[in-house]
């Protein structure tokens, strides 16, 4: 597409052939800032790349920040999380504006970020970071006895994330002492959660000057498996409370511009809790689904806001209305292989059938023996649905769990 | 051509709905594909591919994909692959894409061939093949792929590409209507009496080819050339066997005609139609009026009409009004195929044991359940009461006992057991079919215990099949899940689960003896010689007191592909050991797979016909058969002392062995072998 010179210059921080395929057929210039090993690629289709290592961040780290800057770049988008950072240091110099590279730290840290919520009157679970495994012990007991447990009364569980990983990886639930003894010394530090039972969602939410541009509720129909947009209407009365969620989210953080994706609970009584916020595009194509439902580009989108030269009538007019521009609900399962040993990839046969199966990812197996999975893991591969009906939705993302597709 | 002609339904509204939704999300995937800069190409095509295989599997499928093949190329599906350039495609490479386990690889496929199809019709001018070499490359492809016509999956095709197997053989079927019938037509007719000389029961198929054959001849646009002259007789066989229904007046028509008959015509018309089926096995339409109107005839005339032998003559005397019951309740213009079945079971006199008769009278009076009925419409259509349909399948799974198929499912146990107790207990069969079909549930016991269809929790099969005959299509989901849960209740027991399922299963003259040739825990062969030497002393005339086989017994053999690679593990039944018309000492065997008449490899070409073969049978010479059984039952009480074999003649059948699925199997303290996947049946 045609490059507008009016228009910010974008630098992409990651390799992501779907953010690529977006920057190519939008009206901004870009590059992406990608290892080395994506070069030859880059040469070969003609796509402007600069070779980085993201690494820890080091002395070198003003080098790249300053090539972009001379090169007449706007601004960085980081499109993972080991990213963040990164597009935090390149920004505050880019922009000149030094406190995103704190923000991006604190963003980066789940520890940090709970304290900062907390600080901004948000409300989370009880947490605390962990050293070693005496840690956990002692949490585990601790929350156990604040909600008034009695020796051998079933323990509520705790949860285990890594600090600054995305997503699932690395995330634990711990029940018992004995469970503790599974967890690697080299897992540590960890942050620690108390369990909150809820209902748990995502948000995807795209910030223009301070104000919410768009904001999609992503409903998960199972922790690590199944998500599906728009969220169903049971959750999305609760939309203006997660609009005020969301603005005491920005307000808290200080966020001016770009794409957050926090996670929360809704308790039965109707109460938010904040679990954590990432800056950079969600897992498990969320992206993708949007696009399907409501036909822009999620990348293009979150260029958009991050631009400094975009004006305020241009997001407006980029973005549709919340659900009620939804064409279809959209749904994604990642699956998971449940044989200890499997040889081939089967859709089940009900799925295949199914009027609301679009399309699936999923590739033959490489290995016939299946590794043991220790914390969520990753997935093989994930599976999309649409329809019309969000209940019949839901209840085939659930139903997918069931379902063997390795075989 | 009025009579079954029509019986391609329309398809049912839901289908196309369902064609509909995935065209419209085949078109978005192109439409995305199409749009993507080179880069992202490889990212857009699964979604293109896997959305092309479903719609192939819908009816019409293949159709919509001819339509929309310039769109798919040009949006860059065949992009750097081989099928780029079609102008290079070799023909005979399109067996192994199209067998392919890899469903992108089918796709791909049959997405080629059907772009080469509307270039070779004209839709769509091709910058790099003209429509004649699409036309041509097309007609070699049919001719080499034959098979794809007239076959169910093998059991190879079944075990390595599943559901995938649907495609090739619906994609075939929309060339070969598109290309024209008349280029490989000739290969057709071949085919098809090969095929017929089996006598299978289900014949739908081979109805649909002639059919095709038919209209094709019919079709004054269509050249067949010198093509085709061998059709004839299987045309007629269906559309015209005799001189009042020559022309294909209609079964209106041809009632009238009967009316106003006179004794010697009518007489001409039961010879002609006795002919015509039992040359070919199938039953034309008009058949059955006929025999309607001879019910108020003498039993002279219906003899004739079913063209009997003295001993089928005497069996329609004996019991005659159970024949006329079984005549008015099952025979009619939509179940032809029963007189077939009706004539070869008289001939066999198996009326004669006394308990058959009376169970078929309760058979003409069964009541259905509402799950039997519901599945016998699903499958046949409500043209006539399924009550009709199952009598219909009772009469030929009587008549032709080995002519029972598993169709395209991991039944194969099932399937034989039907055929054994069709061939050698039909009132047992009944039985089952009244406890099946009424009760909707089967109890037999294993060792004291009972075991019911209805408790299991599951077959070998994952779905219920439908692809199947009345009998089996109400019987084997029961048996699968008795067979099943024998198994489950062996786990633990050291060694092969069928030493004690079979006989348990299939009847008390299975041998509670038991040998196997293969360690059941590492898949290696084990103690061949002695194995094969018991085998020869229980089986091989000339080494057993030449006494002929008594019962039918179950086997299992090690199924090869024609390249003598493994397949799979598969039931068998035993029938007898003779010499055949050149002295080769022959076993002939019933193989539920629904076309016998495969090439193991090596040598090995399994017989259906030519040599001394009986409707249904397959055979070997011994030695082979012997090269490819991994199983077999005897007597413990009558077993003699191991065959005295020349070492020669072991020599030959382990050479057999060692050079097909033996191959990785030989135990050998030298080196450390393969041990290949374990015995176990599907």
């Amino acid at each position: 597409m045609n490059k507008d010179p009016n228009k910010g210059y974008i630098a992409l921080l990651g390799w992501s052939l779907n953010a690529i395929e977006a920057a190519e057929n939008f009206d901004r210039r870009y590059i992406v800032v990608a290892p080395e090993w994506a070069e030859e690629y880059c040469q070969k289709h003609d796509i402007p790349h600069i070779s980085w290592n993201f690494e820890r961040l080091n002395d070198r780290s003003m080098e790249i920040a300053e090539t972009l800057q001379e090169m007449g770049v706007d601004v960085a988008i980081p499109l993972f999380e080991e990213t963040v950072e990164w597009a935090g240091a390149i920004n505050s110099l880019l922009l000149d504006n030094p406190r995103l590279y704190g923000q991006s730290l604190l963003l980066r840290d789940k520890a940090l970020m709970k304290r900062r919520a907390q600080l901004g009157g948000i409300r989370v679970g009880i947490f605390e970071e962990a050293h070693d495994k005496g840690d956990v012990i002692r949490f585990l007991k601790r929350v156990n006895q604040t909600l008034l447990k009695l020796d051998g009364d079933p323990n509520d569980p705790i949860h285990l994330k890594a600090f600054d990983k995305a997503g699932c990886l690395g995330h634990r639930v711990i029940r018992t002492p004995d469970e503790v003894d599974t967890i690697p010394d080299e897992e540590f530090p960890v942050l620690m959660e108390s369990h909150l039972d809820g209902w748990e969602f995502a948000v995807e939410a795209w910030i223009h000057d301070g104000k919410i541009a768009f904001l999609n509720i992503s409903e998960y129909v199972t922790l690590g498996y199944s998500v599906f947009v728009p969220a169903s209407p049971e959750l999305e009365q609760y939309r203006p409370q997660i609009t005020a969620q969301i603005e005491k989210l920005i307000k808290a953080f200080d966020i001016d511009f770009g794409l957050i994706h926090p996670e929360y609970f809704v308790t039965s009584d109707g109460e938010m809790y904040f679990g954590e916020v990432a800056y950079r595009p969600p897992g498990f194509k969320v992206f993708e689904l949007l696009e399907r439902v409501y036909g822009f580009n999620a990348y293009q989108a979150s260029m958009l806001v991050f631009d400094p030269r975009s004006t305020p009538e241009e997001v407006k007019a980029f973005f549709p209305r919340e659900v009620e521009d939804a064409k279809c609900y959209a749904g994604c399962f990642g699956v998971y292989p449940r044989r200890r040993v499997v040889s081939r990839l089967e859709i089940p046969e009900e799925i295949e059938e199914d009027p609301y199966f679009e399309s699936h990812e999923l590739t033959s197996p490489l290995e016939e023996t299946v590794t043991k999975r220790t914390a969520f893991g990753t997935h093989w591969g994930l599976i999309y649905f649409k329809g019309d009906d969000p209940h019949r939705l839901r209840e085939l993302l659930k139903h997918q769990e069931e379902l063997d597709f390795y075989v | 051509m009025t009579t079954n002609r029509h019986t391609q339904e329309a398809n049912p509204p839901a289908d196309d709905d369902k064609l509909r939704g995935l065209l419209a999300n085949l078109d978005e995937a192109a439409r995305m594909l199409g749009e993507a800069r080179d880069f992202a190409k490889p990212g857009k095509l699964p979604r293109v591919l896997d959305t092309a295989r479903r719609v192939l599997l819908q009816p019409g499928g293949a159709a919509a994909l001819e339509a929309r093949a310039q769109a798919l190329e040009e949006a860059g599906v065949f992009l750097g692959s081989d099928w780029a350039t079609p102008q290079y495609l070799l023909p005979s490479l399109t067996t192994y894409a199209l067998k392919s386990t890899d469903a992108n690889t089918v796709v791909i496929e049959a997405l080629s061939e059907l772009r080469l199809l509307a270039v070779a019709k004209g839709g769509y001018a091709h910058p790099q093949v003209s429509a004649e070499q699409a036309h041509h490359y097309l007609t070699q492809v049919l001719a080499i792929n034959l098979w794809l016509l007239f076959s169910a999956p093998s059991e190879a095709e079944r075990e390595t590409q599943g559901r995938l197997a649907r495609i090739p053989r619906q994609l075939f079927h929309h060339l070969a209507e598109r290309i024209g019938y008349e280029h490989i037509i000739d290969k057709l007719i071949e085919e098809i009496w090969r095929i017929l000389q089996q006598r299978p029961i289900q014949v739908d198929s081979v109805k649909q080819m002639i059919t095709q054959i038919a209209i094709c001849q019919a079709d004054p646009d269509i050249d067949l050339g010198a093509s085709g002259q061998g059709a004839d007789r299987l045309v007629s066989s269906l559309y015209g066997p005799t001189r009042a229904c020559r022309e294909d007046p209609g079964l209106e028509v041809y009632r009238e005609r009967l009316a106003s008959m006179d004794n010697a015509a009518l007489q001409g018309e039961a010879t002609g139609f006795a002919r015509a089926m039992h040359d070919t096995g199938l039953v034309s339409p008009y058949h059955p009026v006929l025999l309607r109107h001879l019910l108020d005839h003498g039993d002279h005339l219906l003899a004739e009409a079913l063209g009997l032998s003295s001993t089928g003559r005497d069996c329609l005397l004996c019991y005659r009004e159970l024949a006329r019951a079984l005549i008015r309740s099952a025979v009619h213009p939509a179940t032809p195929q029963a007189v077939y079945g009706l004539t070869l079971m008289l001939e066999r006199g198996i009326l004669y044991q006394p308990p058959v008769a009376p169970a078929m009278w309760r058979q003409l009076g069964l009541s259905l359940s509402e799950w039997s009925q519901q599945r016998l419409s699903l499958a046949f259509g409500d043209t006539v009461s399924p009550r009709a349909r199952l009598l219909e399948g009772v009469l030929c799974m009587l008549g032709l006992p080995l002519g029972v198929g598993q169709g395209n499912n991991p039944t194969c146990q099932s399937a034989r057991a039907l055929s054994m107790w069709a061939y050698n207990d039909p009132d047992y069969l009944l039985q089952m079919v009244a406890w099946a079909a009424r009760d909707d549930e089967i109890v037999m016991h294993f060792e004291g215990q009972p075991v019911s269809s209805r408790e299991s929790i599951g077959g070998v099969a994952q779905s219920l099949p439908m692809d199947l005959d009345p009998v089996s299509l109400i019987v084997v989901p029961h048996l699968d899940r008795i067979y099943a849960e024998m198994g489950r209740r062996c786990i633990g027991r050291e060694g092969d689960p069928h030493r004690w399922v079979n006989p348990e299963f299939h009847g008390w003259w299975s041998g509670r003896g038991f040998r196997i040739n293969v360690d059941v825990a590492t898949g290696q062969l084990e103690e061949l010689e002695t194995f094969l030497r018991h085998f020869y002393a229980s089986y091989h005339p000339y080494y057993n007191g030449n006494q002929p086989l008594i019962h039918p017994q179950p086997a299992g053999i090690a199924v090869t592909d024609s390249a003598a690679r493994f397949i799979g593990w598969h039931a068998i039944t035993i029938l007898r050991v003779s010499l055949d018309p050149s002295e080769v000492m022959r076993v002939y065997f019933y193989n539920p797979n629904n076309d016998s008449g495969q090439d193991w490899g090596d040598g090995v070409q399994v017989s259906t016909d030519g040599n001394g073969e009986r409707f249904g049978e397959a055979s070997l010479p011994f030695e082979q058969f012997a090269s490819r059984l991994y199983i077999f039952h005897y007597d413990p009480l009558e077993r003699g002392e191991l065959a005295r074999i020349t070492q020669e003649e072991l020599d030959r059948v382990t050479q057999y062995v060692h050079r097909s699925w033996g191959a990785d199997r030989i135990p050998a303290a030298d080196f450390q072998a393969d041990a290949g996947p374990r015995p176990r049946d599907y």
